[in-house]
């Protein structure tokens, strides 16, 4: 029979039900538990409590949290350009080939060989090695995938389709923009040089991320802005007409937004404005600016 | 000989929404790094969220937390409670984040030409429809709660056990236990008041 004094304080309960107190003190806490209905009442208490909290905690942050699949693209792509800056893929594999007492001599001649051969080998492999220069795509159609690989919002067709295309678009913070443009390696470009446009436009799910946002050029004669807001244009009304799912709209600007162009406008080249009409059921959207 | 043209965004370019299922030609390193990524990416951007950062803060305070383990893996250092490794960092990097955007913010504050966006505070309609009077008040004393108390909630509804929370956050296991009886009495209150005012 418990004594009726004494009730156990609730750090007790609490370390009990988490599983941090030893054997021997959580046999008593259940023991105690078994006789003691106050105790029973407060832990359910405790429980309720941290019923509620979770709900707040999970319910407050999940709806934030973007999808895993970009993110997790990006790691890749670091981690990837780490190890091959550190050299670490290369030296265990190349070690694995000498026994342990012999490596030392064995790595010895080896470096002898490289550094006499140094000059061509530099010469040779210097473009295989190193990450693409951003200068290289400074001046690109597309972005660079390990810097703005796509990056999507939760959405459902309703909400893509529920307001027209142009209507989802804002401008993107100046504080965001000025860091896409500092990613890029280009942080004094001219405003009015570049557009910061999003690779998944936010008319077909894209997110207000840095992930999903790259300096893309206004001069470049072929494939150019105006040429992507026409594709985004062409892709949102695909995807509300029912004749293309939305994912695979993500999917396709983000890997290579001109292959989508080509795809979907069944051409080889832009089309020029008179060409579009076909193409658009209703009156022409404005075009958008990010600048 | 002159090579080819590299095509990056074939090389580099992944599916949206479907990770890839295996490592290709990555070390082991990196694949251990990226299972941890997808086995602590979610409970751990919400941990660095709760300090009020933005998604994108976030999700690069996120990447540089797996970044720092690849190289603390390369190095060859201690996997002993690597989940308490992590969040220990992503710990110390969101506060240092935090305290980074409030010194861009003050200087923004004196910029009238930059265009400032705040989060849309108000509630979703799910949220609007499952948040009662007690959860209301509930947010109310945790925003009132010490830092580091709503640190050791918070980690534990991420699921870490008091080992790993004090290793997280610097802190004693007896620290830990105080502190969490401490939080979920007074949480415990505002719902009984709340009860009892309804």
């Amino acid at each position: 029979m418990p004594d009726e004094e004494f009730h156990l304080p609730d750090h007790d309960l609490l370390r009990a039900v988490d599983g941090e107190l030893p054997g021997s003190r959580a046999r008593q806490i259940r023991a105690h538990l078994a006789s003691c209905w106050v105790c029973r009442t407060r832990l359910a208490e405790i429980e309720t409590t941290i019923a509620d909290f979770v709900h707040v905690h999970r319910g407050t942050l999940d709806p934030q949290l973007p999808p895993a699949a970009g993110p997790r693209a990006l790691l890749q792509s670091r981690l990837a350009q780490a190890a091959a800056n550190s050299g670490q893929r290369f030296w265990p594999k190349f070690l694995q080939f000498f026994p342990p007492p012999g490596a030392a001599a064995y790595v010895g001649v080896a470096l002898l060989l490289i550094a006499a051969g140094s000059a061509l080998v530099i010469q040779h492999f210097a473009p295989l090695r190193s990450s693409p220069p951003v200068t290289q795509f400074e001046s690109a159609a597309v972005p660079n995938p390990s810097l703005t690989p796509g990056a999507t919002r939760p959405v459902s067709i309703n909400d893509v389709c529920s307001i027209a295309h142009e209507e989802v678009v804002h401008d993107v913070p100046a504080s965001l923009r000025q860091q896409v443009l500092h990613e890029y390696g280009i942080a004094s470009a001219r405003a009015q040089d570049y557009e910061i446009d999003f690779l998944i436009a936010p008319g077909l799910g894209g997110a207000e991320d840095i992930h999903n946002l790259w300096p893309e050029p206004y001069t470049l004669p072929t494939w150019n802005a105006h040429v992507k807001d026409a594709l985004e244009e062409h892709l949102h009304q695909m995807v509300c007409q029912g004749n293309l799912d939305l994912h695979t709209a993500q999917r396709d600007i983000s890997t290579d937004w001109i292959a989508a162009y080509k795809k979907y406008f069944h051409t080889e080249r832009p089309l020029a404005t008179s060409a579009m009409d076909e193409f658009k059921p209703t009156a022409q959207h404005s075009r958008r600016r990010f600048s | 000989m002159l090579l080819p043209p590299r095509n990056f965004a074939a090389e580099l370019s992944f599916p949206i929404s479907a990770p890839a299922a295996v490592c290709e030609k990555p070390s082991e390193i990196e694949c251990e790094v990226i299972n941890l990524f997808d086995q602590f990416r979610n409970p751990l951007l919400r941990y660095v969220l709760s300090f009020g950062l933005s998604v994108h803060d976030a999700e690069e305070v996120t990447q540089d937390v797996f970044l720092a383990l690849f190289r603390h893996l390369q190095r060859g250092k201690s996997r002993r409670n690597l989940r308490g490794w992590i969040f220990r960092v992503a710990h110390n990097l969101g506060l240092k984040q935090r305290a980074t955007n409030k010194r861009i913010q003050a200087a923004l504050d004196d910029d009238s030409t930059i265009v400032h966006t705040k989060r849309d505070a108000t509630p979703n309609p799910e949220e609007q429809m499952t948040s009662g009077q007690t959860l209301q008040r509930l947010r109310t004393v945790l925003r009132a709660l010490p830092e580091q108390d709503r640190c050791c909630l918070s980690l534990r509804a991420e699921g870490l056990r008091y080992r790993d929370i004090a290793a997280a956050l610097g802190i004693s296991l007896g620290s830990v236990s105080l502190s969490l009886t401490r939080s979920l009495a007074r949480l415990g209150s505002a719902e009984k008041g709340t009860r009892y005012a309804g």
